[in-house]
């Protein structure tokens, strides 16, 4: 289980991906703003999302997790 | 046979003892444990071929090696004394001889101004020497200190260091840890069980991951051996030999051009919408070797070793793809400890903005974001080399002046064109300056952005500051590169070349 957290604290914007959807290392699953930014929530590896911890609107603290990832349903 | 023995001897026999004693103490014992090279095979594959030559190689402690070795090799050239532990003797302890043996070496170079790089690989203080190690230890870490203000010191992890031995690494320059092999830690995870109770690794308490990207003890991250010595002959290739000697000047190299034409598209339209700080530098500065320094710790400010027109100088960015660029604690401390640096040893500071400001909120305050803020203005303040600053993007409140700000004694700040530099965000700005209009209004947020839109333009754009002379001009990112290498050739006239 690969988990994507934020690394700062801020206000979950827009959370861009669905559970189950593909993702690649790199890719955002979620923008938080936060001190006028927007600012990625970065997949930290390939894979599925299987879950999502947050919800729009919502204020998260640096080291929180916003999505887990399964690795392992990826080829 | 002992050494007063050897004058038993006759002359030819003498000879062949004496060149044996020296060929045995050059190659010492085997490598030991997971370690793939020895303290002499290290310190060969770390300065030009051949060049190594050892000081009081016949020097033992009770009856062995002393556990380290030291002497001093070239370097591209130039002189370095290097200082190896050899974990092949009581792993590396650092005894009262040992120690003496180090700060001899150290004593050399801080005298004659050559860099010094430690290549530790050392379990701490030798038990056995009781107080005398601790004294010793102590005697090395007066001489680190030392030779701070003379000469540049480095330090490549290569095996555990507990202890003492972690300590010495912390007073020099810039620490490379090789991951998996090169441990810090106080004490090791079996003294951290006894004494807390907690249960941690060799790398939960002292890995190249904790301290390159969580506590930034260490400044790189290196894959094996020969990687992280090839980054301290890195780092070294853009330092002078010692404080007041001639600048590493290379033959000048112009800027990738591809990300030159690129240079005016980089910074996003909307002020929000992040970028990467890298794609500036780029198209500013020479596109020879360049050296990132804590590329894993507090990433919001990137710390960078370059060229500009083959003169060595020391980069500050914020990097919006990190954390938005905001500084923090760690970003501050970091950003400070580089500049100071930076002053140390000559090289010109240029500063890249473009921050949103402070990160604010009781995480921060708490760390005492102040003190650590106030760290990096001192740093500025005190630079005694040139300061080029350019605000790239946004510039607001503390943190505007934090970087490098001209009021810090910047020597030029410029502005590009869309720069917004102002005492604080326009959407703040006007929920402050507007509050009771906002209260009134039907809409407050249409009203909200467009007061903003309109402070932002009125009001943050650069000319405003570029009028009152707080700002030196307003350029094009095109123009970045010859206004910076113009103002260096003038700042540096005269100075060691």
């Amino acid at each position: 289980m690969i988990e994507a957290r934020a690394d700062i604290v801020a206000n979950v914007w827009k959370i861009v991906v669905r559970e189950g959807d593909p993702v690649g290392a790199g890719d955002p699953v979620a923008v938080l703003e936060t001190m006028k930014m927007e600012i990625p929530v970065i997949a930290p590896s390939g894979g599925y999302v299987s879950r999502i911890l947050v919800n729009e609107g919502q204020i998260v603290q640096e080291g929180d997790v916003v999505a887990e990832i399964d690795a392992a349903t990826i080829g | 046979m002992t050494q007063t023995d050897l004058h038993q001897l006759d002359a030819t026999a003498h000879r062949a003892a004496l060149t044996q004693r020296r060929r045995d103490a050059a190659v010492r014992v085997e490598p030991r444990g997971r370690r793939q090279y020895t303290a002499r095979e290290r310190v060969d594959m770390f300065v030009d071929a051949g060049s190594f030559v050892e000081i009081t190689p016949l020097r033992t402690a009770d009856g062995r090696g002393t556990g380290v070795l030291t002497g001093w090799g070239m370097v591209e050239g130039r002189p370095v004394v290097v200082i190896a532990h050899d974990a092949a003797v009581a792993s590396g302890a650092i005894g009262a001889v040992f120690a003496n043996a180090v700060t001899k070496a150290q004593r050399l170079a801080i005298d004659r101004g050559f860099p010094i790089v430690y290549v530790n690989d050392s379990g701490g203080a030798r038990v056995p020497d009781g107080i005398f190690a601790l004294h010793g230890c102590g005697e090395v870490f007066a001489l680190n200190v030392a030779a701070q203000r003379r000469v540049p010191q480095i330090s490549v992890i290569l095996g555990p260091c507990a202890g003492a031995a972690a300590y010495s690494p912390a007073l020099t320059d810039w620490t490379i840890m090789v991951k998996g092999h090169g441990h810090m830690f106080l004490t090791g995870p079996d003294i951290v069980k006894a004494a807390t109770g907690e249960d941690a690794s060799a790398d939960d308490i002292g890995g190249s991951r904790l301290h390159t990207e969580k506590s930034g003890v260490a400044h790189l991250e290196a894959e094996d051996e020969e990687s992280a010595l090839a980054a301290a002959r890195q780092i070294l290739s853009f330092l002078p030999s010692h404080v007041g000697a001639a600048p590493a000047i290379t033959e000048p190299e112009p800027a990738d051009p591809t990300a030159v034409s690129q240079l005016p598209f980089v910074v996003p339209e909307r002020a929000s919408v992040v970028f990467d700080m890298h794609r500036v530098l780029d198209g500013v500065l020479d596109a020879g070797p360049r050296l990132e320094l804590m590329p894993g710790h507090a990433r919001s400010v990137l710390t960078v070793l370059g060229r500009l027109e083959g003169r060595p100088v020391g980069i500050v960015a914020n990097q919006p793809d990190a954390r938005g660029g905001i500084l923090d604690s760690l970003a501050s401390v970091k950003a400070a400890r580089f500049v100071e640096f930076c002053g140390r040893f000559g090289l010109p500071v240029l500063t890249f903005v473009d921050v949103p400001g402070f990160l604010p909120g009781t995480v921060e305050e708490g760390r005492g974001v102040i003190t650590h803020g106030a760290k990096l203005l001192k740093a500025y303040i005190e630079a005694p080399t040139p300061v080029l600053t350019v605000v790239v993007r946004k510039a607001y409140g503390g943190a505007y002046i934090a970087m490098g700000a001209k009021s810090l004694g910047a020597d030029f700040q410029w502005a590009w064109s869309n720069a917004e530099i102002a005492v604080m965000g326009p959407g703040g700005a006007v929920t402050l300056l507007n509050r009771r209009e906002l209260a009134a209004a039907d809409d407050p947020i249409a009203l909200r952005d467009e007061l903003a839109a309109t402070y932002r333009e009125e009001v943050a754009r650069p000319y405003l500051a570029a009028e009152a002379g707080i700002v030196d001009d307003v350029i094009l990112p095109e123009e970045t590169r010859g206004r910076l290498s113009d103002a260096l050739e003038m700042l540096t006239a005269g100075t060691a070349r």
